[in-house]
């Protein structure tokens, strides 16, 4: 965000914590975590923006809050799902792909394909897992300040695993994932589905190059995975400029903050994308995909860039479809 | 529109509580034309006046519904008539899309899209009419008070 606006961890801290002041810096962050990679004293400091936020009114939610009113209403109703029976040990979370194409069907992105897909290359490598039916995983309305709600989602999802009785969680969006490794405590294995495909036996020979999520990357430290599941199945990896831990932001977390100072950086991450010569750029957040494709979507686009944005498992179902 | 909602009667006087987005041009005319004709229809609805029915966001409907709406009503301008050209053609994408989502949830019955013109005053009252004992049969809101 320092890139592109005047917004300083330091002050935000001080403003909250000393002076006590009101401050629209705790709503501007992406909390995108590049600040703490920073750090020399090693603070919290998404942690700190994740109380500081809580119980107060967002800034600015992007797409009119709708998919933070989907959530509260889903939060209110008695859920009716069963979990499937079965003695699988896996269960597979799509996480909210169905309602981001609903809601986002200008960005012209398949987002239920990731689920399909994911689903083709569990059953390709041997796991059979079941698919849960449960509400949001809350990520977003936490990282809204909405704790409530978030308490609300987390007791019903929480509930419905340990009746689903698995003993591994995949789930194929880099959200839920820290979603369910950091604020739940399910004391089960969670695990990604990047972390599963590097046994597949592809032999895809294409360049592409790799987006790391915040939330996979810096949050959880998932950096290698990814990387290996396309490298083992024989994708050759161009790496853009920043990557890593220093991966730059796709511009928007948890539905926030869709504005000039974002889409700045939406396209600075997009330009390096295009500097790598790689026709493809793989992400494993659904959130990623869908901003990089609403970018090369939008009618007045100041340039148009030419390579697929695609999920991980939407690439390599396709690449298996194919028959490489 | 939070607090009008809760304040529905509960238990055996409950009668539904119906939130109708009308759009300028035909349907509020339409519904104007109901009341000067004197059509007779349930005092369930209350009406909100839009531009265009494709002002109407996904995100007002399930605010509306989490706040304790027993339905919604879209009305607009039949396909062709709309007076923006093609408004109500991008609402029914949304509502269509809306109303999948909301049947995960087990809610898309309380949601409807009409197109309703504004000569149509007759229809207006009959779809009241008939949205009103459609949600009668759905019974309330199911969603839960939360303090």
């Amino acid at each position: 965000m320092r890139r592109v606006s005047k917004t300083s961890p330091r002050s935000s801290i001080y403003n909250a914590n000393v002076y006590g002041l009101d401050t629209k810096d705790i709503w501007t962050c992406l909390t995108c975590g590049l600040c703490p990679m920073e750090c020399p004293q090693q603070v919290d400091f998404l942690s700190f923006i994740k109380e500081e936020r809580e119980g107060k009114q967002p800034l600015e939610v992007a797409h009119l809050g709708v998919f933070t009113e989907l959530a509260d209403l889903s939060s209110k109703l008695d859920g009716t799902a069963k979990p499937e029976s079965g003695d699988s040990k896996y269960g597979y979370f799509p996480g909210c792909v169905d309602s981001l194409g609903l809601f986002l069907h200008d960005v012209k992105t398949d987002f239920g394909e990731i689920t399909t897909s994911s689903l083709k290359l569990l059953d390709k490598i041997g796991i059979k897992p079941k698919v849960l039916q449960m509400k949001c995983c809350g990520h977003d309305v936490l990282w809204q300040g909405k704790k409530d709600v978030f308490d609300r989602l987390k007791n019903y999802n929480k509930k419905y695993i340990k009746e689903s009785g698995i003993e591994t969680l995949v789930t194929s969006c880099a959200e839920c994932y820290r979603t369910f490794s950091k604020d739940y405590d399910l004391g089960i294995k969670v695990v990604h589905t990047s972390e599963l495909l590097d046994k597949l036996g592809l032999k895809i020979n294409a360049d592409v190059t790799y987006h790391d999520p915040c939330r996979l990357g810096r949050h959880m430290g998932v950096y290698d995975a990814p990387r290996k599941a396309l490298t083992s199945n024989g994708a050759n990896i161009k790496e853009m400029e920043h990557s890593k831990e220093n991966a730059l932001c796709c511009g928007v977390s948890s539905f926030m903050n869709c504005n000039e100072q974002t889409k700045a950086l939406r396209i600075a991450r997009m330009n390096e994308a295009e500097a790598t010569g790689a026709k493809t750029l793989i992400t494993t957040c659904s959130k990623c995909l869908a901003h990089f494709n609403c970018l090369k979507t939008e009618k007045d686009a100041v340039k148009k860039y030419d390579f697929d944005v695609v999920d991980l498992s939407v690439f390599l179902a396709r690449q298996l479809e194919a028959g490489k | 529109m939070s607090g009008e909602a809760s304040t529905a009667p509960k238990g055996n006087g409950w009668e539904p509580n119906i939130l109708a987005f009308c759009c300028n041009w035909c349907s509020y005319a339409g519904a104007d034309l109901a009341g000067v004709s004197r059509f007779q229809y349930p005092p369930t609805v209350k009406i909100l006046r839009v531009m265009c029915s494709s002002r109407v966001e996904p995100a007002f409907i399930l605010k509306a519904l989490k706040d304790g709406a027993d339905g919604v009503l879209v009305a607009g301008c039949h396909i062709g008539d709309c007076h923006y050209i093609d408004g109500n053609k991008n609402a029914e994408v949304r509502i269509n899309n809306t109303k999948k989502a909301l049947a995960k949830l087990g809610l898309d019955k309380r949601l409807r899209l009409e197109w309703i013109s504004a000569s149509e005053g007759l229809r207006f009252s009959e779809v009241i009419r008939d949205f009103t004992e459609e949600i009668k049969k759905l019974g309330q809101n199911p969603v839960k008070e939360v303090k």
